[in-house]
Formats: structure tokens, sequence, C-alpha cells
């Protein structure tokens, strides 16, 4: 399966306009599948320490697997994969999940939903978060989009503290209990 | 190798012989420690408590305590009152410590409670008095949070001329003591890190004089990753070390920044994911086995459980290698069979065999020198300090491969430890008494020999009782 989606027109394919980031964005490809799903699960690992509301599943592998290539067959989710540079050339080394959503009582009518960013450890730090931000906003907003919203777990204060920094604030609140 | 004479087994060719007598060892330690656990119990029930408070003035009459109390003793507080540092100058502040634990990790024993903990922290007091000329106050405090911890420890502050943190357990003791050293203008050490780590860091730069090895160049293994690893890396990385060749391993193996739990450990133990970033596991992912190949030291302090480490491992290193079984009281690997599988240089964390790495050669000694100092903190360059000197008074008695590091027998080495991190304190600008190298040896063998007169006094005087006979069992002592 090839990806026809749009973003190829407008994901970055060159290093050069991010000289200090030290990875390669670019749309994802069914082929980056296995190499994407560990680091999905990864995020939803994460996620599981915050709130014992997000235990992860135990078929959350094949589910990862599902979920991703259906990502990529649809005009409105957009997956892009980071590779390292130097010894970790052609090697995934983080991803954005996202996604257009229709807002029919709301403008601006269309909302781009960060779902999910993830990068390797040693690429923390780096700025690359940030320069990965710009980039899905952008991709986002080619696709549409009047607004980038993000979600991650209520618990999460390292994203709270890196969506804060860049302009987001609170919008939507959604409250949980087990039933 | 040279053969250790103190090994109670003789290290024989054959690593098939060993297997009995290595069990030999291991049963009579146990049988041992039962002994003299009952026997601790016996005499904690006579003695009733190892220390005591007593007075330091003369009391020649009730009047005399118009000087002492009030209303004299009020100018006293006035003087301080109008500049707090004269507290180090007016009171015993200058020479006493507060040992508090949460007993959150006492020993071998786990999360026993602070109540518990109290005959380890008034051990730990004995041997602060005894060691270090240093007056211990023993507090185990019952807390629910770090940050309660926290701000009882910060409360007390005033009384204190150090902070000991003792048996709490990793990974909150981090935090905790790096938010004391921050908020506090006294030392704070906390022994199972910075004790155990400097002892180890000793060691090991004698083993690599021994054999030849420098520290830019040498491959490290760490197994284990508690308290004392954790900073012994960092002291390692400071030293120079190279960080692509440190390689650290826990219980799920090789630690490194893609292991599957590295994002918990971001949460939970940065201090641990840090260094899993930064050495990336010395460029290896696997078990202990991977790791061991080829490496030049194997520092081991873990979970005491036999045979951690296995002869192979050690085989599997680079010629002549160093290796450093520190768990108590059964090592990872037993030294005779470690030196059977081509070890050049073994150290453990016990008495009875040869190079014991034992933080009681580091904390009295370091808080004689800070405390003479009156330091406002203890940075790791002053526990380098220690380290070094600790390993100078080593090569006194002459550098060889069972006398890596001076023993307690050698007294004369701890006060130049002391004057060591004296100088240092004042080099780095953390000493409010800036004395001289002289000054602060002169009043650390002073001050460390005080101690054994005074035991010596107390008991000629009858004032401690002696030791009554061991119960049933025992050998009677009189």
């Amino acid at each position: 399966m090839t990806a026809t989606h749009e973003p190829n027109s407008h994901a970055p394919t060159s290093s050069t306009d991010h000289a200090s980031a030290p990875i390669h964005l670019r749309p994802a490809r069914a082929a980056d599948i296995p190499a994407l799903v560990p680091l999905l699960l990864r995020l939803k690992r994460l996620n599981e320490e915050f709130d014992p509301l997000l235990k992860v599943r135990e078929d959350a592998a094949e589910q990862a697997r599902g979920i991703l290539a259906s990502n990529l067959d649809d005009p409105k989710s957009l997956v892009l994969a980071a590779e390292g540079i130097g010894a970790d050339k052609d090697k995934v080394v983080g991803f954005v999940r996202a996604l257009i959503r229709e807002r029919p009582f709301y403008v601006p009518e269309r909302e781009g939903v960060i779902l999910d960013i993830y990068l390797l450890p040693l690429y923390r730090r780096r700025g690359v978060g940030e320069y990965l931000l710009r980039e899905v906003s952008h991709a986002l907003k080619e696709k549409g989009a009047g607004l980038v919203t993000a979600e991650f777990p209520a618990q999460n204060e390292i994203a709270v503290r890196f969506y804060t920094k860049r302009g987001f604030r609170p919008i939507t609140a959604i409250h949980a209990r087990s039933l | 190798m040279a053969e250790s004479s103190a090994s109670p087994v003789p290290s024989g060719r054959s690593g098939r012989r060993q297997g009995p007598a290595r069990r030999d060892v291991s049963e009579r330690s146990e049988d041992q420690t039962i002994a003299l656990g009952r026997r601790s119990v016996e005499l904690s029930g006579f003695y009733q408590g190892k220390i005591e408070t007593v007075p330091k003035v003369p009391v020649r009459s009730l009047a005399d305590f118009a000087l002492w109390y009030t209303p004299g003793v009020a100018a006293v507080s006035k003087a301080i009152e109008a500049d707090p540092d004269r507290s180090f100058d007016l009171t015993g502040r200058w020479n006493t410590v507060a040992i508090v634990t949460d007993g959150s990790r006492v020993l071998g024993l786990g999360d026993i409670g602070p109540r518990a903990a109290l005959p380890v922290m008034e051990g730990k007091a004995l041997l602060f008095k005894c060691l270090g000329g240093v007056d211990a106050i023993p507090i185990p405090v019952q807390v629910s949070s770090p940050d309660q911890f926290i701000a009882v420890v910060e409360a007390m502050a005033p009384a204190f001329g150090g902070i000991n943190l003792e048996d709490v357990a990793s990974p909150k003791c981090f935090g905790i003591l790096e938010e004391l050293q921050s908020r506090l203008s006294i030392p704070v050490w906390h022994d199972d890190q910075l004790g155990t780590a400097a002892a180890t860091v000793a060691g090991l730069l004698n083993a690599l004089e021994l054999t030849h090895r420098s520290m830019r160049e040498i491959r490290t293994v760490l197994l284990g990753a508690g308290a004392a690893n954790l900073v012994t890396a960092r002291l390692l990385l400071g030293l120079g070390h190279d960080p692509h060749r440190l390689t650290l391993v826990d219980q799920r193996g090789i630690l490194h920044a893609e292991r599957d739990d590295v994002d918990e450990l971001m949460l939970r133990n940065p201090w641990k994911y840090r260094l899993a970033l930064r050495t990336n596991g010395g460029g290896r992912t696997g078990d202990l086995a991977a790791a061991m190949k080829e490496a030049d030291v194997l520092l081991a302090a873990s979970t005491p459980k036999p045979d951690t480490v296995r002869p192979e491992h050690v085989q599997s290193m680079a010629p002549g290698p160093i290796v450093f079984a520190l768990a108590n009281p059964v090592p990872e690997i037993w030294p005779d069979v470690a030196r059977s599988a081509g070890a050049a240089i073994v150290a453990t964390g016990r008495s009875d065999f040869p190079n014991q790495v034992n933080n009681s050669l580091v904390f009295p000694a370091v808080f004689r020198g800070i405390l003479d100092a009156r330091a406002r903190s203890i940075p790791d360059e002053v526990v380098v300090v220690a380290a070094r000197e600790l390993a100078r008074g080593a090569t006194r008695k002459g550098l060889t491969p069972n006398h890596l590091l001076p023993t307690m027998e050698e007294p004369e080495v701890f006060p130049e430890v002391a004057a060591a991190v004296g100088d240092a304190a004042v080099r780095l600008g953390i000493a409010r008494h800036r004395l001289t190298h002289e000054e602060f040896l002169d009043r650390a063998i002073t001050r460390m020999s005080r101690p054994a007169r005074l035991v010596r006094a107390l008991a000629r005087a009858r004032l401690t009782p002696p030791m009554p006979a061991g119960g049933s069992g025992s050998r009677r002592n009189r």
C-alpha cells in the first residue's frame, strides 16, 4: 500500500529547512508500520503511567497495526515519521499522528487534532518536539484546519507544560469514572 | 595472582572444588550472624541504648547553672540573634549531626519503619562518635511523603552542623538529598549514596593504578542501579570516565536509552533515566553477560544474591580484570571464585576478606573535615577529594592487590582524609572556617582520637558497666 494522501505535498522532505533538528521528517508509509507500532505502544504505556484508566490492552499491538494502516489510507489522517540521522539514518525515531475533525456547531469548522507525538529519549530536549509540532500544525492547516488541538492524559504535566509554553490552553475537558 | 592470606578459603586452581568450600563460608557467616544478633539483643536490653548526652563543661556547683543557663545564657542567645553564624562558635552546633531516617530501607531489612530503625541509627551515632569524634543524634521520623521528610529536616537544621540521611529508599533518596542540599546552608550527606560511592571510587583508583589502567580508557560495568551505583557512575563520569564505555546493568539487563521501561524511568527515577541516556548502555544492549565481555572493571552493588556473577562472566572480561562484589552479606561472586576466573583484583563489602569497601572508611573523616571547616555544603568535588585521599592513604603501607584500601586498623589515614576535605571546602569557598592544612590535621587528630580515651575513662571509672557474660551458648568473658 502506498500512501497517496495529500500531506505528501507539504510535509517537509528535506532536512535543509530544519538544520537544527537532528531528524528527517516525512509522511509515513506502509513499510514504516512495523517500526511505528512499538513507538506508539511506548507512548500508550507512558500514558498508563499517568492514569490507571489508561491501562494498555493486551492486544494493543494488533490494534496499533490496524489503526496505523487505516490512518495511512485516510485523507483525514496524518502520520509523519521522524527518521534519525548519522548512525540512526533510515531508522524511525519518532512519529506524529493527527487527524482532521469536523466541528458541526462551532467555527472554525475544522480542527486538527494531534493524537500522538512520540520521540525516542535520545532525541528529546533538542528542539525536535517543537519542530514536529510546527510541521504537523502546518500540515493540518493545509488540510483545512482552523485550529490545532492536542489530546493527552490530564495528569501528564510534561505535555501540559510543552503545549502551554507554545500558546495552547485547555478548551474541552474529559472527565471519567469507572463503571 | 597472589592468594589472599586472610581469605578463609584457599583458592584452588580448579573451579569445581570450590562449591562445597564456598557453602562453608556462607554457612559459617550465617551462623555467626545469628549468634551476633542474639548477643546484640541481649546487650541492647542490658545497656538500653548505645549513646547518652554528657556535659562538656565544668559544673562545680548549682551556681554555675547561672552561666550555662539563665540568666547568663541570654547574652549568648542575643549574640547569635545578631549573627546566626555564631551558633557554630557558641554552641555545640559545629560538631553536631542529625542522623535522619524514615526507616524505608534499613540495612537489608527493607521498609521496617522509624522505630525499628532506631537501633541502627544509634549504632551509626556510636560510629560517628568513636571514629569521627562527631556528636550525632539519631532521629528516625514518621513521615508520609518525601515533601514531608524534606520539611521536617529543614525545620530541624538550625540545631545541626550537618545532616546525615540514612537508610532512605531509592529512588526517593535522590530527590530528598538534592532538595535538602539546595535548601540548607549546612552539608547534607546520604551515606548509602555518597559514602559507598566514595569508598568504591577510592578502591577503584588504586585498582587502576595497580593494573596500569587509566580512567579515560577503561570499560566499566556497574551491576545494580540503586543509591550507591548511580552516584558511583556520576563520580566516575566526573573523573573523566568515557560515558560510552560505562554500562549499567540492573535486574532488567543493560540500561540503555531505548530500553522498554525508559519512559517509566523518566517519570519515576530521573537520575537513572539521565544515566540511561548519557551512557546508552556503553553501546550495548542485553544481559549481564553481554555487558561483561571485554570489560576492565565490574563494580557490583546489587541486591545480595549468591552467584549473580558467574565465573564465565569474569572469564569473558579483559585480561586481569578488576572485580568489586559489594553486596552484603553475600557478595555477587565469592572472591576465590573471581580470582580463579582470572580477576586480578577483588574487593568485597566484608571485613573477613581483603579489600573491604565500606562507608565507615569515609563518613567519619568526611564529617570531621566538613564540620571543622563549618562547611555550607558538600559538593561532589569534596566527595572525590575524600576518595582520592583515602586511596592515597592505602599507599602508606604499600599498595598490593590485597591491600587496596586502608583498613580501620590504619587510623592515621583518617585525619589526613578529614584535612583534605577541610582544604577542599576552603578551596571551593564553602568553608565558614578557613583553616590551614596543618590546623585541619591537628584538629582532626585531636578530635578523632578523643572518643577512644573517653570510652576507656568511662570504663575505668565503671561509669560504663562492663559487658555482662553472654547467655546460653556464648562464651563467658570473665
